[in-house]
């Protein structure tokens, strides 16, 4: 297990271009982490909108991308960060970071103001 | 065909009431039928942020006043117009309270569409940064597309009446209102502003140094500077991420709203325990 983990919860409309598995390999790459992403999609089409009931399911059940980035070296970990933040914008709702461990979940939110949550 | 006008000015026959009756005589003079509705005359509660319109839709926990009569005549009519003076940079508070009630009708982000103009008397030229974004955030949780608006330099009570070009200019307004509620054309033309979207003015430097981005519409652009002048180039993917659009709309209330019951509950006994030592705080 890493001493530093973070799962950054991505929903409909909130990444500011399409997550790809080849960018997240390089940036993995440049800045020497372990990064892995999950798609969940639960959407329906109806009446022209992409729909779904989120309000009594688990959040991790609901349509969302979630990027998991892993290290043991705290300045690799928020310079990925960092990257991914810029890239993607971070994510934006008080429970977008949960499944991260305490030492990653107080990285991601110290850089989210500076980088992209303001 | 009938206009609406919202009055957001405490004062009787003030600046704001005398625009707004010119521009219903301009609409009138169109062939609508008109009504006004000052707003401080109405019973306006806070929202109590308890969230169950979001939770439950359509359901205000606050019934003991007058803002879903205020909701129906908005309903109701074909056109809007929106008064309010300008007393300290942005519009009144009253405005910014019926905006906060707001909340419940999320669900008309982007899809009713009836056109709205706007009209801000005010005192000080510069002392009015905030006032295109405040009447643009009513007027979209509306459902309700701004085809134009004015703001006019005046200051003392019924002053306005001195200047014939903005009684010229309020009473086109109510005219133009009137023709596009009648012909359903919801095209701009008010000044272009720097945002495509809302067409207001500012623009907000985001930390990063390198993005601007409208703080009403929430879409993002990079400055540009074309022979001396300052602009914002926007590309076309941006215009789609106006948080009045209905998907976006949307999207922010199915993915970053609702779900948060479950953090909610998730979360319960640990809030529970923590919270305790601030109800009892100053509190005795």
């Amino acid at each position: 297990m890493s001493r530093y983990l973070a799962e950054l919860r991505y929903y409909p409309g909130d990444p500011l271009e399409e997550i790809r598995i080849s960018d997240l390999k390089t940036l993995g790459k440049e800045y020497g982490v372990n990064i892995s992403w999950t798609k969940t999609e639960n959407r329906e089409m109806k009446g022209g909108l992409l729909m779904e009931n989120t309000l009594d399911k688990r959040i991790e059940d609901i349509t969302q991308e979630v990027i998991t980035v892993s290290s043991d070296q705290e300045e690799n970990f928020s310079r990925c960060l960092v990257a991914l933040y810029k890239k993607y914008r971070c994510p934006r709702t008080p429970y977008s970071l949960l499944g991260s461990n305490e030492a990653g979940q107080k990285i991601a939110k110290k850089l989210m103001d500076p980088h992209g949550g303001w | 065909m009938k206009i609406l006008a919202l009055n957001g000015s405490f004062r009787k026959n003030g600046n704001t009431e005398i625009l707004l009756k010119q521009a219903l005589m301009g609409a009138e003079s169109e062939g609508a039928s008109v009504e006004i509705l000052r707003l401080t005359d109405y019973k306006i509660q806070p929202c109590r942020g308890c969230g169950l319109c979001l939770f439950r839709e359509n359901v205000c926990q606050v019934q003991d006043d007058d803002v879903n009569l205020i909701f129906s005549k908005v309903d109701e009519c074909d056109g809007m117009i929106l008064g309010a003076p300008c007393y300290f940079l942005e519009l009144t508070a009253v405005v910014k309270q019926l905006i906060d009630r707001c909340w419940i009708l999320g669900h008309k982000i982007g899809k009713v569409r009836k056109p709205a103009t706007v009209i801000v008397p005010y005192a000080t030229r510069g002392w009015i940064p905030y006032v295109s974004l405040q009447s643009n955030i009513l007027l979209n949780i509306m459902g309700l597309s701004k085809i134009n608006e004015i703001t006019i330099c005046t200051q003392g009570i019924s002053e306005v009446v001195l200047d014939p070009e903005a009684m010229d200019l309020a009473h086109e307004v109510g005219r133009e209102i009137a023709i596009a509620a009648g012909k359903k054309d919801f095209t701009y033309k008010g000044d272009p502003g720097i945002c495509p979207s809302c067409h207001d003015w500012l623009f907000r430097i985001l930390k990063d140094r390198e993005t601007v981005e409208c703080p009403t519409c929430g879409i993002r652009g990079k400055l540009s500077m074309r022979e001396g002048k300052i602009g914002v180039t926007f590309e076309e993917k941006a215009l789609a991420e106006s948080r009045f659009r209905p998907d976006v709309g949307y999207n922010h209330f199915t993915y970053h709203i609702a779900p948060s019951k479950d953090y909610f509950l998730r979360t319960k006994e640990e809030r529970k325990l923590k919270t305790q030592k601030y109800k009892d705080y100053l509190n005795r």
